[in-house]
């Protein structure tokens, strides 16, 4: 056997390793535990890669997207009222808190007038937007549209005043840290997509 | 006693299709992170990874996924619906270099690998090294190690996720483990790496 026969014969083709050609070639032995060294080594990062898998939020999309698929919950667009899922109102909160962080970072100096707030509120009305069918919701700077078609989710959360400031609408300094209570829109993607302030008008 | 073993895949989707979430969220619970780490290996993004395998269970959930019990294990049929995930963002987003030399077998990709002679590859450098050159090889390749040799899939397997029969998926590995020690070895003993893939040379 030569050398080209003995590693056409390894077993990943089928075949087996052949001991007498390793004890009679140096350099075919050689190869063949810098070969046992890479498998070795590709174990080990298998091993350290075990733990790796999908972050919590694709189970919680995919189960939703079940329920949707399934018909569950159907001929109810919007669930609305106080389900609240912890799980939801977290990755809620942080979008919003994202969304007033990159608000904040565009627009350094948003400080709406209350006729400027109402501009704000017809702007959503003729977006087209789905979001723009409930009332009082305001979109989520760079949140995709929703289509009529598409199912949402309502969760309610706890905010930051200053977070309606961010998104156009009027809030006196000395309350903006306090916490207001918001009901978020959720996408079928389980992203956000809109918030409306549930005391607004209590500036 | 009788010992119950886990639920067979193909029952789990016969629930899935039957409205059982419980199912679902059990087949999700059991193959999302190899599916997860197959996408990681191929595309080296956690964010593309997360899509990839969010989409491969959407999939799933579609009426008449496609899924023939008699081509393969239902395993193997995921991981195809992954790499197909894969082809398609590869396509769309043209970021991935390693699809670029797919039209040169001959070639290796050079590698920012460490030139330590000493470095043993089960330790963490050295794995962190052998991940580069994983991930530096070309796709049909790369597909094949993570799948076989990281994922431990069976040769069936692989060749139900890689579309191709298994001979094909044999060939790919052995090929795909020489490209691999090629690259680590040369690393190690620039001097003599040329003759590490020619085996012709010494006719015993």
């Amino acid at each position: 056997m030569n050398c080209q026969e003995f590693w056409d014969r390894m077993p990943e083709l089928g075949g087996e390793v052949d001991d007498h050609h390793l004890r009679e070639c140096a350099a075919c032995a050689a190869r063949m535990e810098r070969q046992g060294e890479l498998q070795a080594g590709l174990r080990a990062m298998a091993e350290s890669d075990r733990r790796a898998g999908a972050p919590a939020r694709v189970e919680s999309r995919l189960r939703a997207a079940f329920r949707g698929e399934m018909g569950m919950d159907a001929g109810r667009p919007v669930r609305s009222g106080w389900r609240l899922v912890l799980p939801w109102a977290a990755a809620a909160a942080a979008v919003v808190v994202l969304a007033v962080v990159m608000v904040r970072a565009r627009q350094p100096e948003t400080t709406a007038t209350p006729s400027a707030r109402g501009t704000d509120m017809a702007m959503v009305v003729s977006t087209g937007d789905a979001a723009g069918d409930y009332e009082g919701f305001i979109p989520l700077p760079n949140a995709g549209k929703l289509a009529d078609t598409e199912d949402v989710n309502l969760v309610r959360v706890e905010v930051p005043r200053s977070a309606m400031i961010a998104l156009g609408l009027e809030v006196s300094p000395e309350r903006a840290s306090e916490m207001v209570e918001a009901d978020v829109m959720i996408g079928p993607d389980g992203l956000a997509r809109a918030v409306r302030f549930l005391d607004a008008d209590t500036l | 006693m009788k010992v119950v073993g886990p639920e067979p895949d193909d029952e789990l989707l016969f629930r899935i299709q039957s409205g059982d979430e419980q199912a679902f969220m059990a087949l999700y619970n059991r193959r999302q992170a190899a599916l997860y780490r197959f996408a990681l290996h191929m595309s080296g993004s956690a964010a593309v990874a997360e899509d990839i395998t969010q989409e491969v269970f959407l999939t799933v959930l579609r009426e008449g996924c496609g899924y023939d019990a008699g081509r393969g294990t239902l395993s193997g049929y995921l991981f195809g619906i992954a790499r197909k995930l894969m082809l398609r963002h590869a396509e769309r987003e043209r970021s991935d270099v390693a699809l670029e030399l797919d039209a040169d077998d001959g070639g290796l990709p050079q590698l920012a690998v460490s030139n330590d002679p000493l470095i043993d590859l089960t330790r963490r450098e050295g794995i962190e090294n052998l991940r580069r050159a994983v991930q530096a090889l070309p796709r049909r390749y790369r597909e094949v190690v993570v799948l076989c040799d990281l994922e431990e899939v069976d040769y069936a397997d692989a060749a139900v996720a890689l579309g191709c029969p298994i001979g094909t998926v044999r060939s790919r590995l052995h090929r795909a483990r020489g490209l691999l020690l090629e690259k680590l070895s040369h690393e190690r003993s620039p001097r003599h790496a040329g003759n590490v893939l020619k085996p012709a040379r010494c006719l015993t």
